[in-house]
């Protein structure tokens, strides 16, 4: 036998480097070739991106970029408003900030582990979506009522997602106990629900939410069309997470659920102390990756005419003035759309941490 | 934009089985002037040169401005009587069916489905969008004819193959087609030379030129129209007075152009009207605007407020704006176009 497995040496931290990457001359040149289109690639990118971009453009004009080969960051300079706030009044804007605010904010309370008992996740987004409705839709305290119509960009698209995770989860949690339960008719309810709306793409729900159900509604019953979909949106949210749920409660041994039993405990009692508890930290990972498909999925909205972050973006580059900063641009709302979803990954794994999922 | 279209038909579909759609006569404006503001569509996102956003949010373009000049004619201002609501393609005909809007201006072409089966109502066309070739300028070419031998780039299975095969056969040329899956490689192609021309809505190529190519100087728009489609105010069937008001607004913009009113002079061609028509469109003398359920005065309103046709065109597509779009066949009847008003009697 040749010395296949000779004892990688742990003395030094280039002594590894050195091992796996430039044993042999093929690794040389592997590792040289990939080195050289990494620092190609990077700078190149980083030439675009801040050695020759342009960052401002003093009269609000695209005049300076048009010479320029780098980035036009002077796009968000100028339609930054238009991309967080969309149509929302020029004048008014500042209540859509406060109100977006009241959203960021609660939501990273909400994730403290101070809040963590319904009574105060509910009392705290309770306060949330007053302060937003009152800052974005004003009416009251001599604002002026802005409609939803008007709503726009990242206001709109965070206020969307929270208010159909909001309205989703507990029609979850419902849906996955009520698919559990040994009454036929009930198990058959949730049975035909989830299923049901599973089979349905998510468009088609918006669309009939949005744009069908006034003509076959009553007309005190219709409400805006914001709330009609939202309705629609969670209900879709929650069909999927139910079944994540499940999952959860499933992997939990049965003894658990029978030593509550012994032990004299109720229904409500088995299932908030004992099965409910357990069921989400066993779900923990599907359940951030259903939140993150959920943000991401809430562009959808565009078709039915909302101006989200994404049609806000589409607006701020269609003119003539910057239509040729679409990049910019799109790379704007990634990075927007990247800080949320990132703090939702980062917050899920320092919850798995906490909460040892995955380990036991 | 299948499973859209598709949807907005079944939509279209409950709409018409759900409440038969028909509004009476008059019931619009009622609604409309009981609610202190027009309901108008705009955009999701932008639609250059007519349906755009400024800096601050605000709507902008040839749609919008039409828009505007219907709210004012209702309220004699646009200024908090009148918002845009942000509508995709596939949701027009729903919105305008459940009376979320009142009137669908988004670049709406006048067909005869749309105008039958989905039980809509349009008014006069307010713009001819043309379909014209763009070639570059060391072509040479001043007609479609001179283009005789050269090769086409276009987006397969579009109507604009169609109107390419069918204009050339008539008039007698031979043009090759290049197709493309896309419209972003037909546009490629056309930059790097791989044909002479392209075929699209003069607003588009127009855009197009402004915006994307290189040398925009270097292309030209040849101005002979090889097919068009009306663009068009969509409303709801049934309600003559609404789509009365939608005419006679538009023709008050195209009017002006004509008797030289401008949002400038309009004072001054109020208070010594030229002509009688004049005097009666503005508002001097009685009977223009209440037979319409109006104000008598809604055509100064619409003038001084909006401007005429001339020069809500330069504002938003032609030289006022970055698309230097020519009116070529939207010019008045008398420059060589096909636009007139309807005649003041």
């Amino acid at each position: 036998m040749t010395d296949m497995t000779h004892p990688i040496p742990r003395n030094s931290r280039l002594e590894q480097l050195r091992h796996r990457f430039l044993r042999t001359p093929l690794d040389i040149a592997v590792t040289a070739a990939s080195l050289l289109l990494a620092l190609f690639v990077g700078w190149k990118l980083l030439d675009w991106a801040v050695l020759s971009a342009v960052w401002t453009s003093p009269d609000g004009l695209s005049q300076p970029c048009r010479d320029a080969s780098g980035a036009c960051w002077a796009v968000i300079e100028a339609r930054w408003r238009l991309i967080l706030f969309g149509v929302f009044p020029y004048a008014e804007q500042w209540r859509a900030a406060v109100a977006t605010a009241a959203l960021i904010l609660a939501g990273g309370l909400s994730c403290l582990p101070l809040f963590w008992s319904v009574i105060r996740q509910a009392l705290l987004w309770i306060a949330a979506f007053a302060l937003f409705m009152v800052f974005m839709h004003g009416g009251v305290f001599g604002l002026s009522s802005v409609p939803p119509a008007q709503w726009g960009g990242l206001a709109l698209t965070l206020f969307f997602f929270v208010a159909v995770v909001i309205v989703g989860m507990p029609l979850s949690i419902c849906l996955a106990l009520m698919r559990r339960s040994d009454l036929p008719v009930i198990r058959g309810t949730a049975i035909i629900l989830i299923d049901g709306v599973r089979a349905l793409p998510l468009v088609t729900i918006l669309f009939t939410a949005a744009l069908i159900l006034p003509f076959v509604l009553p007309g005190w019953l219709q409400g805006d069309k914001i709330w009609r979909v939202i309705a629609g949106f969670a209900l879709f949210f929650a069909a999927y997470q139910a079944e994540v749920l499940r999952s959860g409660i499933q992997a939990l041994p049965r003894g658990q659920e029978e030593a509550a039993k012994a032990l004299g405990m109720g229904y409500f009692h088995r299932i908030t102390r004992v099965v409910l508890p357990q069921a989400f930290r066993n779900a923990l990972p599907p359940t951030i990756n259903q939140l993150v498909i959920t943000l991401m999925e809430t562009s959808l909205i565009v078709i039915i005419g909302f101006f989200d972050l994404m049609a806000s973006g589409n607006a701020a580059y269609g003119t003539g003035e910057w239509s040729f900063a679409y990049v910019e641009v799109y790379a704007f709302i990634a990075l927007i759309y990247g800080v949320f979803v990132f703090s939702l990954s980062r917050y899920g794994r320092y919850l798995e941490r906490r909460l040892r999922v995955g380990s036991s | 934009m299948k499973l859209n279209t598709y949807l907005s038909l079944a939509a279209i579909a409950i709409a018409a089985t759900a409440t038969g759609a028909l509004a009476e006569s008059g019931a619009t404006l009622k609604t409309v002037k009981e609610r202190g503001k027009l309901i108008c569509t705009g955009h999701n996102g932008s639609y250059p040169g007519m349906t755009e956003l400024d800096d601050r949010g605000n709507w902008a373009g040839f749609d919008v401005d039409l828009c505007r000049a219907l709210a004012t004619a209702i309220f004699g201002t646009h200024e908090s009587h009148l918002d845009i609501v942000p509508t995709s393609w596939a949701q027009r005909w729903p919105s305008i069916q459940s009376g979320e809007v009142d009137a669908v201006i988004k670049s709406t072409g006048w067909t005869l489905n749309r105008d039958t089966e989905i039980g809509l109502q349009f008014s006069r066309p307010y713009m001819l969008g043309s379909v014209n070739y763009m070639a570059p300028v060391e072509l040479g070419a001043k007609t479609p004819q001179d283009l005789d031998g050269g090769t086409l780039c276009l987006q397969s299975g579009t109507t604009y193959e169609r109107y390419a095969v069918s204009h050339a056969a008539s008039m007698g040329y031979e043009i090759g087609m290049v197709p493309f899956e896309k419209t972003e490689e037909m546009k490629a192609a056309f930059m790097a030379g791989r044909c002479d021309a392209i075929l699209e809505w003069d607003l588009q190529l127009a855009v197009f030129k402004a915006l994307e190519l290189p040398n925009p100087d270097d292309y030209a728009i040849i101005p002979a129209p090889v097919a068009a489609e009306p663009l068009a105010i969509a409303m709801r069937q049934g309600d003559d007075n609404w789509v009365d008001i939608a005419n006679w607004t538009l023709s008050v913009l195209v009017a002006a152009e004509e008797y030289g009113i401008t949002s400038a002079n309009v004072d001054e061609m109020k208070a010594n009207p030229p002509t009688p028509e004049v005097a009666k469109m503005l508002g001097a003398t009685p009977g223009f605007g209440t037979v319409l359920g109006l104000e008598d005065d809604f055509g100064y309103n619409i003038i001084k407020v909006i401007g005429n046709y001339a020069e809500i065109w330069d504002r938003n597509v032609g030289e006022g704006s970055v698309y230097k779009l020519p009116r070529g066949v939207n010019a008045l009847l008398r420059d060589g176009g096909i636009n007139y008003p309807l005649v003041i009697d």
